[in-house]
């Protein structure tokens, strides 16, 4: 019972990780998004740079990075938001891509419509482009996002006592192997809420398609 | 006396030029659209016709050339014959008297048919929905589509989208109804009905102007034709002049081809 209830003190820590991670990263992929289109080269190249870096290092090196590093120029970051910050820069790149793709697959024709009929460039991407990008990057969205609930089990390297660390833990001191049955299943009790809620939101946002 | 005929005159091109690369669309336009005309563009493929159209409300911007609508200037050369726009906010100002219809309809397909209509008056005109959903109303019956009003665009044919897309320009009370071959998407047994709302439209005194291949359209609904080959105006005139009785060898060549 003792594990148990261990073992869900760190699936608190999980989740923490994981929500406030999306809580931030999505916006932030969408302006992101935004900087990689935008007109001005300065800006567009420089998210292009920011989401080569942070699709092409690995997510424990930029937590590394983040935890020794950044103290070593007088950073000093307590250890969640270290963490947090690492996780939501490395996302952030990822939603950008998902999101730049869906804002093009948008035709030309929705911005002319929108254009001739008085719409601002912003009311355009407010009330057409993005309410219809969403439903394009839902999969993909909702894949990054299963992805994210398992790779929170990476801040064990910062001493954080996650679900999977603390598993581990138990095994260690107990030499019973149950705690990792249990954890995953935890894992998949979370994945399981997730792939439900975006069929949810697919519906949602699908019911305009035939 | 002169004053008049000028406030008559709903849009003046002058010496319109557009280049794509190194490739010149149009090559020194000159049109005039008087209130409650209807014109008719017509002319073979590539010939300019649609970019000519998609000039006048800024969806393609002119290289020189003066653009006026209702007397007001969207854009004019300055003084290296190089055409200078007014800014965006003006522009979108001088252009909210035009109204625009697509061969590809562009329907917003994540909202309604209602939605689709209500949508540009109230978050571009700020009106009350309430005030304008009565309106919107009468327009879809008018175009025989109000017992659709909550359906998505997805379920309706192209001719019934093409409806709605001009029912969705008209809610915004547009003096200037721009149609941009509205019938070439649609299957042939479907642009019949599309054409029966323009041509109510242009019995109304509408003023439009209408890129089209259709010319039982343009001989019957338009009172003007142009036609446009090579980025030229090679004739224009009264609509059945044109069609039954062109002067110029290249517009019998086309007609007699389309006909």
């Amino acid at each position: 019972m003792h594990t148990v209830v261990l073992m869900l003190e760190g699936t608190q820590v999980t989740l923490q990780i994981f929500f406030i991670t999306l809580i931030f990263s999505l916006p932030l992929g969408l302006l992101a998004a935004f900087g990689r289109l935008s007109s001005l080269k300065l800006v567009s190249r420089f998210m292009e740079f920011y989401i080569w870096l942070m699709r092409g290092t690995p997510l424990m090196l930029q937590l590394l990075f983040v935890y020794f590093a950044l103290p070593m120029v007088g950073i000093m970051l307590p250890d969640l938001v270290a963490a947090l910050l690492a996780f939501t820069l490395n996302y952030a790149a990822y939603f950008a891509e998902i999101f730049r793709a869906g804002i093009q697959s948008i035709s030309k024709g929705q911005y002319e419509a929108a254009k001739t009929l008085g719409m601002t460039h912003k009311q355009t991407m407010r009330r057409i482009i993005i309410p219809q990008m969403i439903r394009y990057v839902l999969p993909p969205v909702s894949n990054e996002t299963i992805n994210l609930v398992k790779d929170t089990s990476l801040i064990y390297i910062l001493a954080m006592n996650d679900l999977l660390r603390v598993a581990r833990t138990i095994v260690q001191r107990e030499f019973d192997m149950t705690p990792f049955v249990v954890a995953a299943v935890f894992y998949l009790i979370m994945t399981a809420v997730l792939t439900w809620g975006f069929k949810k939101l697919e519906a949602y946002y699908g019911k305009y398609d035939k | 006396m002169e004053n008049m005929t000028n406030n008559d005159v709903m849009l003046r091109l002058t010496q319109i030029h557009k280049r794509f690369g190194d490739l010149e669309i149009l090559k020194g336009i000159n049109l005039e659209l008087k209130k409650g005309e209807v014109m008719a563009v017509i002319g073979p493929s590539g010939s300019g016709k649609s970019t000519l159209l998609r000039c006048i409300n800024r969806l393609e911007e002119i290289d020189s050339g003066k653009i006026e609508i209702k007397g007001r200037v969207l854009a004019q050369n300055n003084g290296e014959n190089v055409a200078e726009y007014v800014s965006e906010k003006e522009s979108r100002n001088i252009l909210s008297c035009t109204g625009m219809v697509f061969q590809q309809f562009n329907l917003f397909p994540h909202m309604t048919v209602m939605q689709n209509l209500l949508e540009a008056p109230v978050q571009v005109q700020k009106r009350k929905k309430e005030e304008v959903i009565p309106e919107a109303e009468a327009l879809l019956k008018k175009v025989g589509l109000l017992e659709k009003k909550d359906w998505y665009p997805s379920r309706l044919s192209g001719g019934q989208q093409q409806r709605v897309a001009i029912a969705r320009a008209l809610c915004m009370k547009p003096d200037i109804m721009l149609f941009d071959e509205p019938t070439s998407a649609l299957d042939p047994e479907l642009t019949g009905e599309v054409l029966k709302t323009m041509r109510e439209l242009a019995d109304e005194h509408m003023t439009m102007m209408v890129v089209t291949h259709e010319m039982n359209f343009a001989r019957e609904a338009a009172s003007h034709v142009v036609f446009v080959e090579g980025g030229v105006i090679v004739e224009e005139g009264p609509a059945r002049q044109v069609i039954d009785n062109p002067q110029e060898e290249r517009t019998q060549a086309f007609l007699k081809n389309m006909l």
